[in-house]
């Protein structure tokens, strides 16, 4: 240990708090402190190696040091429940994150995702790479569970800023944990950073100050000036911020994992090296250090979750997004860390694909890492040592004008001119010796960007694609969750390939290739359940009633892996999420018989599975059975005779559900419909939708056991009071009888007579309307009923009344008018002149004539033999009269009966 | 203090700019009177950790890296091009780096229909060419080119309202940097003086009027400057050109925050229905910037001081506003009176408060314009 070195900076510290400050003890505290923290991170038997996310300084000394020192143990601060997805990275293209993700069935509050984000350019892929690559290292994860990271959240702060990117959504809405996430907790200490430092944002701060002073460091020099960075944010963070207290938590967890590890397996700590956040390096809690007394923590347990595992593709955009970064910093730290490779000819440690044997570095190992003092020298240089040289900058001047004429903007040589000249002189404004790549892309923007931007593209954008450019990761088929896997090898059979970032075209002709039926289905399923981006149809159709011959798709899974992957964890086919989702919704706490009925639908055409049919019918027949409401109405009739329909059509017979819906509905809204009638709240749709399902079901309803009484009653306890709901009583009466077509015309004529109820009519017109589709026989008479009124009513009382009418109609029955101009369509003549010798069908006086019945040859039986028939008549209290018999009237079966009386009798025996 | 009514930044902030240039020991380029840094400090004001004897207040709100851009723009070879909507900040930015520039920001040249080529490079004396001649005597120049002689910075305001043949005079000003005067037979060439560039101002919303040329785009640098929409950052600015107003009135009158608040509330509500609006119709014409809100609370504080009883009230304010924004009737009545009953109504009834007056002053301005 060479404490003097310590000692030399100590001491001019404190001296420059004196110069400072009047009362420098405070200043002199926190400045020594920090010397007092790099020496006892420094200090610690177990190497702890200080990183900061997506660092290529970082990412450079770990090479180095792996390469000396060849540690046999890796503790890294990452979920310790990731740890068994390291392997599958060996599959991967980087940039790729590792993602923990509990669906809402088996979580507590919806679905909960969280990503941990790797790059080629980060320290701790490089670890792992090197973990990997040796049978005898192992890379141990010691942070808290992913669990732990909801159990312990902090409160995140809100995003300000306008809509991101396609690239920058790769993560969906999840959660991302970073390992050495270095970053002042304090806001005036990052401000004032960012004056002084002329930048605008954290990444260009750091960037400019430490990345490129560090990058290519020796290892102490780079280790102290990390773990003292660490320090001085970890210093001032506020003792109230909630990061601290989650900070410290975390802590705990690492070291005491860390103590568990070398206690169980009883290695020498010398062999082993610590990964963590800068600040965690110089942590205060009292579990630092494998000499701390044993303390009373405990790790806690977590809340419950289960958590399935994968890789997703990330982006660097998407990274950007996710830390809060600057955009491109990510892309640009990636281009430092391929320079710096370069430069200081560092192979970094790669995943291959397949084990490479004996790659275990030769390295020498020196289990102690040597300690100089060189962090005085870091301190006194000026920042910025890696910036630009002219010749890169002049290269990039004219590679961004090249750039942008290709975009579709008029740059010219002169322009690469003049970005080099403003790039000067911006560095020159924000004191700096040459320009950043940040001074380069405002240049670039205050040179080239003009009032109006002429391509996809603007000028920053495409600064950030010179300096690093987007680069998306892809994960590996053997990588990918079965379902996945299965996805693809059947979408392969269309053509698809899953790794071709494209959207690729699908034809698909089944009347040609019926073998690709499946793979059709398959699209179909998807389409279902991924975000509509990801597979979308172009052409055909696969509903109830339809399904197309011939289909046109865009499949794009290649750059939307994501979503498709999330469905593996929550199944092993798609067919299995597919009814997993629909369960889900049919047994949700806010289901409804009429969602419940759109997910059967869903599942006849998306799912071959009468079973499940089976169980969402009897689901969508309970929540039927137990509703108070009668809201859905409309849309449940509209389901159920789409449903019933599809039966007749296509099956023999009804399922017993469907059965069982269409009774338990009758006998539902026969009860409901007086409450229905009389209660304000209830819309005219809800109830006409009612009495659409009663009228129209009706003949199903009886044959399977219901009583038409229940109706009869019902309508006749009906007191409603509003025009419309009068009016649909009426016909509901008219429907079964209890009410003539003359009754109804009195009814509605007196209406018109009456000039207080004129306001009113279109309401009950409203009514009369709602029950068309129900009750085809009233169609002409609202013909008859409008026309009449029309033709009745003055101009002064007509043109207030219209408005109204329209707007009721267009309302409440918008989509049942059309019924109504057709009807009008047939009883109007078609042309003007026809119009002056019309007369309408109702004005004319019905024909004097005796009713003619077409009987058969059974007919004539009961007429010859009419006391069965009378007898029942009789029972039923029917009165009716006989009609004169015809006199050319056969008499084949009354003779047959006649001449061969014994089985008749024989019949009449038998019944008694 | 000047008696002029509105004195010119150079002027107003003679003394800062004269401590500035003491204590200015950075390199300057060409004639520049401060260097690049200190200009940047002059408009976006000092912090105290700089170190500074003076605190320098901050004159111009808005990003930092926009002045940067403009005053490195204005020492390299190309002019300056301001462009944002209305009310947006651009001539006063333009003031101020002239001003700390030059030490000159009157050297402007208003771009209108009836801006003619004359204005630009110069005119001539009628009586004294009557006189004497045509000679440099009898010539009129133009301010544009007062500061090539003099090596300062030009000014064009609303360089898109002026045709397209005035614009193109500008292009062998912007290229060559000298102005011939076929005119006369020696002494004919007006050569630029280093220091000279040009600072031009155009309103995105005249898009189309007269658009530029490709030519003299690109012998601009173009520097956009956004609306505010900072809250923290526009009430700085409110608060800044108000105090500067109510001193030069010498009126003693208060702006209560609420007030103030109330104000900033409601043009953020419009903006967000501005941007929401399907159609023209649908939106204010108004373009809702800073600047629009400055007018509005300097109306209601002359109101209040000349004809009130000295307060500013919430109700003289939401007449004000009214007053100021409804341009087109019927149409930005209508959205006002739509704003009024959906937005203010509503929350004066949660808030109450200064609201109430606000609704009902409102009401009152709308009722008396219907």
């Amino acid at each position: 240990m060479t404490d003097t070195g310590f000692a030399a900076l100590r001491g001019q510290l404190t001296e420059a708090a004196a110069a400072f400050t009047d009362s420098h003890e405070v200043l002199s505290e926190i400045l020594t402190g920090l010397v007092d923290d790099v020496e006892r991170a420094i200090a610690e038997p177990l190497e702890i190696f200080p990183v900061c996310h997506h660092s290529p300084a970082s990412s450079v000394a770990m090479i180095r040091r792996l390469r000396e020192k060849a540690p046999k143990v890796i503790y890294l601060e990452m979920c310790d429940d990731m740890r068994d997805l390291v392997p599958e990275l060996r599959n991967c293209t980087l940039p790729v994150a590792f993602q923990a993700f509990a669906s809402s069935a088996s979580s507590r509050s919806g679905p909960l995702s969280t990503v941990a984000p790797l790059s080629e350019a980060s320290a701790e892929y490089q670890a792992m790479a090197y973990a990997m690559a040796n049978d005898d290292v192992e890379l141990v994860f010691v942070d808290r569970s992913t669990d732990h990271v909801f159990a312990w959240a902090t409160p995140e702060k809100e995003k300000e800023g306008t809509q991101p990117p396609e690239e920058s959504t790769v993560h969906g809405d999840s959660v991302g944990i970073d390992i050495g996430d270095l970053r002042p907790r304090m806001q005036d200490l990052e401000r004032h950073l960012l004056h002084h430092g002329k930048v605008r944002h954290w990444s260009e701060w750091w960037d400019q100050y430490v990345e490129r002073s560090l990058v290519g460091a020796d290892y102490n020099t780079y280790r102290q000036v990390m773990t003292l960075i660490g320090s001085l944010f970890r210093r001032l963070t506020p003792p109230d911020s909630p990061h601290l207290v989650a900070d410290e938590n975390r802590e705990r967890y690492m070291w005491t994992r860390m103590r568990e590890h070398l206690a169980a397996t009883g290695t020498d700590p010398a062999d082993c090296l610590y990964v963590c956040g800068a600040a965690h390096a110089v942590s205060r809690v009292e579990e630092f250090g494998l000499n701390a007394p044993p303390t009373d923590f405990v790790i806690p347990p977590g809340q419950g979750v289960t958590w399935k595992y994968g890789i997703i593709p990330s982006s660097y955009t998407a990274i950007e997004a996710q830390f809060n970064l600057a955009p491109g910093s990510v892309s640009m730290a990636a281009a430092t860390w391929k320079k710096a490779l370069k430069r200081h000819r560092l192979q970094p440690f790669q995943l291959q694909k397949r084990k490479t044997k004996g790659g275990k570095t030769s390295a020498p190992r020196s289990s102690v890492a040597p300690v100089g003092a060189p962090l005085g020298g870091f301190l006194t240089e000026p920042a910025g040592a890696g910036e630009l040289d002219e010749a890169e900058l002049r290269s990039w001047c004219v590679d961004i004008v090249r750039l942008a004429r290709k975009n579709g903007y008029l740059a010219s040589t002169a322009d690469a001119i003049a970005i080099f000249e403003t790039s000067v002189l911006l560095a020159g404004m924000r004191s700096r010796a040459h320009p950043t790549p940040y001074d380069f892309a405002d240049a670039a923007v205050t040179c080239i960007e003009k009032d109006t931007v002429p391509g996809r593209r603007d000028v920053r954008r495409l600064c950030e694609i010179l300096l690093g450019g987007e680069r998306l990761g892809q994960v590996g088929y053997e990588s990918l969750p079965p379902l996945a896997r299965d996805a693809l090898d059947r979408l392969a059979t269309l053509g698809v390939d899953g790794t071709k970032r494209s959207v690729q075209r699908v034809l698909i002709d089944l009347k040609t290739q019926p073998e690709h039926e499946e793979a059709s289905r398959l699209l179909w399923r998807l389409r279902y359940l991924l975000p509509s981006d990801v597979v979308r149809n172009i052409m055909g159709a696969c509903t109830l009633d339809e399904r197309s011959i011939q289909e046109s798709w865009d499949v794009a899974i290649g750059r939307n892996m994501r979503p498709l992957i999330e469905l593996g964890y929550v199944g092993v086919t798609v067919e299995q999420v597919l009814e997993q989702r629909l369960r889900h919704v049919a047994w949700n706490e806010k289901a409804t018989a009429a969602t419940v009925l759109a997910s059967v639908e869903d599942a006849i055409v998306y799912l071959d599975n009468p079973r499940l049919v089976d169980d969402l019918g009897a689901r969508a027949v309970e929540l039927l059975a137990a509703e108070r409401t009668v809201d859905d109405a409309p849309e449940v009739l509209r389901l159920i005779r789409r449903l019933l329909a599809h039966y007749r059509l296509r099956h023999d017979r009804l399922p017993a559900w469907s059965e069982s819906f269409v009774t338990t509905g009758y006998a539902h809204y026969c009860t409901l419909l007086p409450i229905a009638f009389s209660d304000d709240d209830t819309g005219i749709r809800q109830v006409g939708a009612m009495v659409g399902f009663l009228v129209t079901l009706e003949g199903l309803a009886l044959s399977l056991g219901c009583d038409r009484s229940q109706l009869e009653i019902a309508v006749k306890q009906s007191r409603p009071q509003l025009p419309a709901k009068i009016a649909l009583q009426w016909a509901t009466r008219f429907q079964l009888g209890s009410l003539t077509l003359e009754e109804l015309r009195d009814n509605c004529d007196s209406l018109l007579d009456s000039p207080l109820s004129i306001a009113v009519f279109p309401d009950y017109l409203s009514g009369f309307v709602q029950a068309l589709e129900s009750i085809p026989r009233l169609t002409s008479f609202t013909v008859e009923l409008l026309s009449s009124a029309f033709a009745r009513l003055p101009d002064h009382v007509l043109l207030p009344w219209l408005p109204k009418l329209i707007a009721r109609l267009k309302e409440q029955a918008g989509d049942l008018v059309p019924i109504l101009v057709r009807e009008a369509g047939r009883t109007f003549p078609g042309s003007l002149p026809a119009i002056d010798g019309w007369t309408p069908p109702w004005s004319q006086a019905p024909a004097a004539m005796e009713p003619t019945v077409e009987v058969g040859e059974l007919g004539l039986l009961l007429d010859e033999y009419r006391a069965p028939t009378d007898a029942f008549a009789r029972l039923l209290d029917v009165e009716g009269r006989w009609l004169a018999p015809r006199a050319d009237r056969p008499d084949r079966i009354p003779g047959l009966v006649g001449d061969h009386p014994g089985s008749a009798t024989a019949l009449a025996n038998l019944i008694g | 203090m000047t008696d002029l009514l509105r004195a010119p930044a150079e002027v107003k902030y003679a003394d800062e700019l004269d401590w500035l240039e003491s204590i200015d020991d950075s390199p300057k380029p060409f004639s520049w009177r401060l260097s690049p840094r200190m200009v940047l400090r002059f408009i976006t004001g000092s912090d105290p950790s700089d170190g500074l004897d003076r605190q320098i207040d901050q004159k111009w709100f808005g990003d930092r890296s926009f002045v940067e851009r403009a005053i490195v723009t204005l020492a390299s070879d190309r002019g300056l091009l301001l462009i944002g909507d209305p009310g947006t900040g651009k001539s006063w930015l333009a003031e101020l780096l002239s001003a700390a520039i030059s030490r000159n920001s009157t050297l402007v040249v208003q771009g209108t229909a009836g801006t003619t080529e004359d204005h630009i490079k110069y005119s001539w004396n009628v009586s004294m060419v009557i006189a004497k001649g045509q000679s440099r005597e009898s010539m009129i120049p133009s301010p544009i080119m007062t500061a090539m002689e003099t090596g300062m910075i030009g000014r064009f305001e609303e360089l898109t309202r002026s045709t397209s043949d005035v614009q193109d005079a500008l292009i062998s000003i912007l290229s060559e940097k000298y102005v011939s005067i076929p005119e006369l037979d020696d002494d004919n060439t007006v050569f630029a003086k280093p220091g000279f560039s040009i600072i031009a101002t155009a309103n995105s919303r005249d898009k189309g009027v007269n658009d530029l040329s490709s030519a003299l785009k690109r012998r601009f640098n173009f520097v956009r400057i956004p609306v505010v929409t900072n809250k923290r950052s526009e009430t700085e600015i409110v608060r800044f050109r108000t105090t500067e107003l109510l001193r030069r009135h010498s009126i003693d009158l208060d702006v209560p925050p609420s007030l103030l608040d109330i104000l900033l509330q409601s043009f953020a509500d419009l903006r967000d229905a501005a941007a929401s609006a399907a159609g023209e119709d649908d939106k204010l014409e108004s373009a809702l910037s800073t600047a629009e809100q400055i007018g509005v609370l300097e109306d209601a504080i002359l109101h209040s001081h000349f004809f009130g009883d000295r307060v500013l009230k919430a109700s003289t304010l939401a007449g004000s506003l009214v007053g100021s924004l409804a341009r087109r009737t019927p149409e930005d009545l209508a959205i006002l009176n739509k704003y009024w009953h959906g937005v203010v109504e509503p929350r004066s009834n949660e808030n109450g408060g200064e609201w109430t007056g606000f609704m009902d002053g409102g009401r009152q301005a709308i009722a008396t314009l219907s």
